[in-house]
């Protein structure tokens, strides 16, 4: 099952559409689970490190998945690398996953940017690695083309999330 | 890198197991087996918590190795930020190496599956067989940067990222002829030359036997500018193709460099024919073509056909009655 716990208060049909779409993405049951408070002493734009360790518990089964949305900032993350931008964070193979619409403009307006967001953070809880395919969610979302893309995953993506979905329930 | 002969391993230790992952060892304890006392290195898998027992002798043999620290992770991020390795256009051999690498190479080798297959991917999308493959090395490679730095998965595979796919850019397209520039290097090296495949056939044997000789002496020539271990690569065969070689090497690399502008060569650009050779064509008038298809029937005589015998009774003879 996949529970959004939203920070902010968002549109009741942005929220109905988004779980209808990781519904369709995962074949998983998708629900709101109402609208939780921010740790204290976060100030904008967020840590996304502090605020996926921080966040207030949502009643969830042990194999279940808690997508935290917010329309807030989160900090830029400075790796080795150089510094990426976030727009979500996740816990690899964990419950967690923390999704941030801040950069989407209107995102009532524009719930398949919202969902291939929400998609590419929720895959990485189930052990999704990023994509080589742009046309697929799960491909790094700092590229130029990203947000322009449909909310799907690949072939490839797509069955590994259902292989991992039936061994989690099994 | 040479490998160490044994490698101390302790309980609570963080190892990675060649193409398992990250595995922490949980006990150390010696067991009688068939006669012999042997030790026993148990290793227990992060990722799902499944158990393997390695013979404490055979843990270096196996690949197990410590995780990698910050120095290396380092060297494999250099790596990747470089632009200097293409895989193989052919599947076996690029198969066959990535295979070793993943099993034998340490993160680099991981590293080095990786960027690999993400150059060729820039070319053409990847077969299932390899797009598994990337992912897996992509996990493992993932897991150990995650724990040798201390940071979660997902801050690992973005600083990986952040090289593979540059922010704010587009990944570039590859065309064939970056990697043919390298596949047509590696033939060379193997020998793979037109000649030895009997790609061009029309040549006769004899002239290649005459040719053996200088192309050896040119070989040995060329034998002690060329680095060593390319000249230990380089099988006898391709001493036999040598010049064919070098001409196509000058046509391909450096024409102006190599050969002089009145060159027959540099002109005329010696067009290789691929594929089977045609077969010599026979002398004299062509033979006519087989017939297909069943025979004619022999049509029955005149006479025959007048007076035309009975036909034959079918089934069981009638009883005879007694």
């Amino acid at each position: 099952m996949i529970r959004l716990a939203t920070f902010d208060e968002l549109d009741p049909k942005l929220v109905k559409d988004l779980c209808k779409i990781l519904y369709q993405a995962f074949a998983v049951g998708a629900e709101h689970s109402g609208t939780v408070a921010p740790p204290a002493g976060m100030n904008e734009p967020w840590d996304a490190h502090k605020l996926l360790a921080d966040a207030p518990k949502v009643s969830a089964f042990q194999d279940d998945k808690v997508l935290y949305v917010t329309l807030r900032k989160l900090l830029p993350r400075k790796l080795l690398t150089g510094e990426v931008p976030t727009f979500g964070l996740s816990q690899y193979n964990g419950q967690r996953a923390i999704v941030s619409f801040a950069h989407v403009k209107n995102p009532a307006e524009n719930l398949k940017q919202c969902a291939r967001y929400a998609l590419q953070e929720l895959g990485h809880t189930w052990g999704l690695h990023h994509c080589l395919d742009p046309r697929c969610a799960m491909y790094p979302h700092w590229t130029p083309s990203y947000a322009a893309g449909d909310s799907q995953f690949c072939v490839f993506c797509r069955e590994t999330s259902e292989q991992k979905i039936r061994l989690a329930k099994s | 890198m040479a490998e160490p002969a044994t490698i101390r391993l302790a309980v609570g230790d963080r190892v990675v197991y060649p193409n398992q992952g990250l595995c922490k060892v949980t006990s150390i304890e010696s067991k009688e087996i068939a006669g012999q006392k042997l030790s026993f290195v148990s290793l227990l898998r992060e990722e799902d918590g499944a158990r393997v027992m390695v013979p404490e002798a055979k843990v270096v043999s196996i690949g197990v190795r410590k995780v990698a620290n910050g120095d290396e992770v380092e060297k494999v991020l250099a790596f990747l930020k470089s632009d200097s390795d293409k895989a193989s256009l052919d599947w076996k051999a690029r198969a066959r190496t990535n295979v070793e690498r993943m099993a034998t190479g340490g993160l680099l080798g991981l590293a080095e599956v990786v960027k690999g297959l993400q150059v060729l991917s820039e070319l053409r999308p990847l077969p299932t067989k390899e797009r598994e493959l990337y992912n897996d090395a992509r996990h493992l490679l993932v897991a150990e940067i995650a724990a040798s730095l201390s940071i979660l998965d997902a801050d690992a595979e973005d600083t990986v990222d952040a090289i593979l796919f540059p922010v704010g850019k587009e990944r570039p397209k590859r065309t064939a002829e970056e990697f043919r520039a390298i596949a047509g290097a590696e033939d060379d090296e193997l020998g793979l030359d037109g000649d030895l495949m009997g790609l061009e056939g029309e040549e006769p044997q004899e002239e290649e036997q005459q040719a053996e000789e200088p192309a050896e002496e040119a070989s040995e020539e060329e034998g002690e500018e060329a680095p060593k271990g390319k000249k230990e690569k380089a099988p006898k065969a391709a001493k036999a193709a040598a010049p064919a070689a070098e001409a196509k090497k000058s046509i391909l690399s450096d024409v102006d460099v190599t050969l002089p502008q009145a060159s027959p060569l540099a002109e005329e650009p010696v067009k290789r024919k691929r594929g089977r050779p045609p077969k010599p064509k026979p002398e004299g008038p062509p033979p006519e073509p087989k017939k297909r298809g069943r025979p004619p029937k022999v049509k029955v005589e005149a006479s025959a056909a007048a007076a035309p015998e009975e036909p034959k009774k079918r089934g069981r003879p009638p009883k005879v009655k007694k």
